[in-house]
């Protein structure tokens, strides 16, 4: 009888660790399965953004507003009208408008109705005068494209075909074509990783100090070490689960066809392991936190933080040194270039083994110093 | 023996604020301690001290022969609390609620399954075992929090404020769940702090009076009212205004401070067992007055309170 009893003594030590650590993921994955709508809209997010800022960024400029005052009216003026309609006609660069006041196009310049006005004064030729060019500065992607598309139109005008074009030079495309909305993929699915990382975790730890939950599990006997790993556990695996979704969605929906089976099982570490390490900055940044305006005023700062140096929209090689080096220290500028290489270039899993190594010890260290700034008193 | 509880000259202060002052008592095994005082008497505070949730100024503490500070980890494997917050998460089902505290305390497998089985028919939640919480009344989601009080089989359970803001209904039945737990488990010994001193007289085999953090008084409740200058509350009514004089030969025969409510009655305090009431009662009726009615009653603790105080429970 005592024996029987013996065994059925509450665990203590190892097995009292795992038992924390089990308990704290079956709160947070339950807390997540009664509340499907957590997942959905971290994952509304990403895609939001990833439709959004894919259509934004990397679209060709359409009907750019110009007016054209001709004060020349020779041949040489009705070519570079022939050019500019053609532009208008063919890629649609612009929406123009013939003038012949000079005065009234630069005020539609200034009232914002024109990007530009191409002036061709009276008697244009190649000798000169030249052609001139007032544009709206205040927009530099429509101010270049329209300067440069029409000091194309008078090269063309003012040189006689004769001359013989430069030979092409060689263009070598290394991978597969790719699109930006593709390119966009592993950044967004590291997008749906942060998200992620808000739901359970630290911020739950943040949550349950605010409404006073966390007296009922500080007065158990598991160890500070179990609370903040299981915390950073529980955040990690709900944070992978909408990573993993969002993953899932690219892969299933962009021609990847760099990628192999191996590859996608590498990403999938990736997810994890960029979760583990982003769920432990957060619980970092909330180990003292007492409230929610905290989260209020951390979450776009830690957002622009992670995300904009993680390479995920430009690449790193255009930061100044000082962006650069927060991009170095940034989980997820790793996890953006682990997936990259993997998904999108199909490189074989051990070229991402570095990345690995940097997200398991930035786990490591923001689980540290949670542990020893976490509190154990109300 | 070890006594559950050892509280030695415990203080916490918070800058130049004393919220407990000094404040020493023992709990015995199987004993239900209260601690009676207004809000900011300094409860809580202590409470959390006991229960390792706050590091006290000066002054020693031991839960079941464990230092709070030097052993919070054996301190903590011995008690079971029952805090003011909400410490259930709505999410989650009644059974679920239980089975993530339990695991915190080292129960898994079959042991949590038949701790979370007899708790929840302990505190009649067995039938709502499979009901999320956010659906339990006020009422029942306490009766949930005592059983993961209670769940991992304390020595030594703390409860502060069980009752509070619950209505007199759920407030009773929680009472009598109480009674069934103590007679379950005799050795078990229950520390809880209240502002109801009918609470505490339902409940605590010894209560400590206690206010701006200082312990006034502490014995068992009766006790306590019995050592009163004032223990009894007597309330005479006659059949007509009680003459000047009358109130004057009342006083003579030993009743202090009457207090006259109505022309025709008068209330006062006297010491329990000298028959104060009842001789009051024989010098109106000699002098021609009918008894209407009488009351001698035992004083609440909150009479106790106002004697040490000199202000009223409810108004502190």
């Amino acid at each position: 009888m005592s024996t029987a009893r013996g065994e059925r003594r509450p665990a203590r030590g190892p097995r009292l660790a795992l038992l924390g650590i089990a308990a704290i993921g079956q709160r947070a994955f339950l807390t997540l399965w009664r509340q499907p709508v957590l997942v959905v809209s971290t994952m509304i997010f990403p895609i939001v953004y990833l439709v959004v800022l894919g259509n934004a960024m990397n679209r060709p400029l359409e009907n750019v507003p110009l007016a054209v005052v001709d004060e020349a009216g020779n041949a040489y003026s009705a070519e570079c009208r022939r050019g500019v309609l053609a532009l208008q006609s063919g890629r649609q660069l612009v929406a123009a408008t013939f003038l012949s006041d000079r005065g009234g196009a630069l005020d539609g310049l200034r009232r914002g109705r024109y990007r530009g006005v191409w002036v061709l004064p009276f008697g244009l030729s190649p000798a000169g005068p030249a052609p001139s060019f007032i544009g709206d500065n205040t927009d530099r992607f429509s101010f270049e494209a329209l300067e440069s598309t029409l000091r194309q139109i008078w090269q063309e005008v003012s040189a006689p075909p004769e001359t013989p074009p430069a030979a092409p030079a060689v263009r070598l495309e290394a991978y597969p074509y790719l699109d930006y909305l593709t390119y966009l993929g592993p950044a967004i699915v590291c997008l749906a990783i942060f998200m992620g990382s808000m739901v359970s975790g630290g911020l739950q730890v943040l949550e349950d100090r605010m409404y006073g939950y966390h007296e009922g599990y500080l007065v158990t006997p598991i160890s500070t070490g179990t609370l903040v790993a299981g915390n950073i556990l529980a955040g990690a695996i709900v944070a992978s689960i909408a990573g993993g979704l969002v993953l899932a969605a690219v892969v299933f929906l962009s021609p990847l066809p760099a990628a192999g089976t191996p590859s996608l099982a590498a990403a999938a570490v990736t997810v994890f392991l960029t979760s583990l390490s982003i769920a432990a900055l957060w619980f970092l940044v909330f180990a003292r936190a007492k409230s929610a305006s905290l989260l209020r005023g951390m979450f776009g700062i830690i957002n622009v933080l992670l995300f904009f140096p993680s390479g995920a929209l430009y690449p790193i090689e255009s930061y100044p040194p000082w962006l650069a080096k927060l991009s170095s220290i940034d989980p997820l500028t790793y996890g953006v270039r682990s997936l990259r290489n993997l998904l999108l270039r199909g490189a074989a899993p051990a070229s991402t083994y570095p990345d690995w190594v940097f997200l398991a010890t930035f786990t490591v260290v923001c689980g540290v110093l949670t542990k020893v700034l976490f509190r154990r008193e109300v | 023996m070890i006594a559950p509880i050892e509280v030695d000259k415990l203080t916490k202060r918070f800058g130049d604020f004393v919220a407990d002052d000094a404040v020493s008592f023992t709990v015995k095994r199987g004993e239900t301690f209260g601690l009676l005082g207004p809000n900011g008497a300094g409860k809580t505070t202590l409470i959390r001290m006991l229960t390792t949730l706050m590091p006290p100024s000066s002054g020693t503490a031991r839960v079941e022969g464990h230092d709070i500070v030097s052993e919070k980890g054996s301190v903590r494997r011995a008690i079971g609390t029952v805090s003011q917050a909400q410490t259930t998460d709505e999410n989650l089902t009644v059974r679920e609620n239980l089975a993530v505290q339990g695991k915190m305390y080292g129960l898994s497998g079959r042991l949590l399954r038949e701790r979370i089985e007899r708790r929840l028919k302990q505190v009649g939640l067995w039938e709502r075992r499979n009901q999320i919480s956010r659906q339990l009344s006020g009422g029942m989601r306490r009766r949930l929090e005592i059983a993961r009080g209670v769940l991992h089989a304390p020595r030594v359970l703390f409860l502060d404020e069980p009752t509070t803001g619950l209505d007199p209904q759920s407030r009773r039945s929680i009472w009598d769940m109480f009674d069934d737990l103590r007679e379950q488990e005799p050795d078990l010994a229950i520390i809880l702090t209240t502002h109801s001193m009918e609470e505490a007289d339902f409940l605590c085999d010894r209560v400590a009076i206690m206010d701006r953090g200082k312990v006034l008084c502490e014995d068992s409740p009766e006790s306590l009212k019995r050592g009163l200058e004032t223990g009894e509350r007597v309330e005479l009514e006659t059949d007509r205004v009680i003459a000047p004089e009358d109130r004057e030969a009342l006083a003579e025969a030993g009743v202090a401070r009457p207090r006259f409510p109505s022309a025709t009655s008068v209330h006062f305090y006297a010491r329990p067992g000298e028959g104060t009431g009842r001789r009051a009662a024989r010098l109106l009726e000699d002098r021609g007055y009918h008894i209407v009615h009488l009351t001698i009653a035992l004083a609440t603790l909150e009479d106790v309170f106002f004697s040490y105080t000199g202000r009223a429970l409810r108004e502190a």
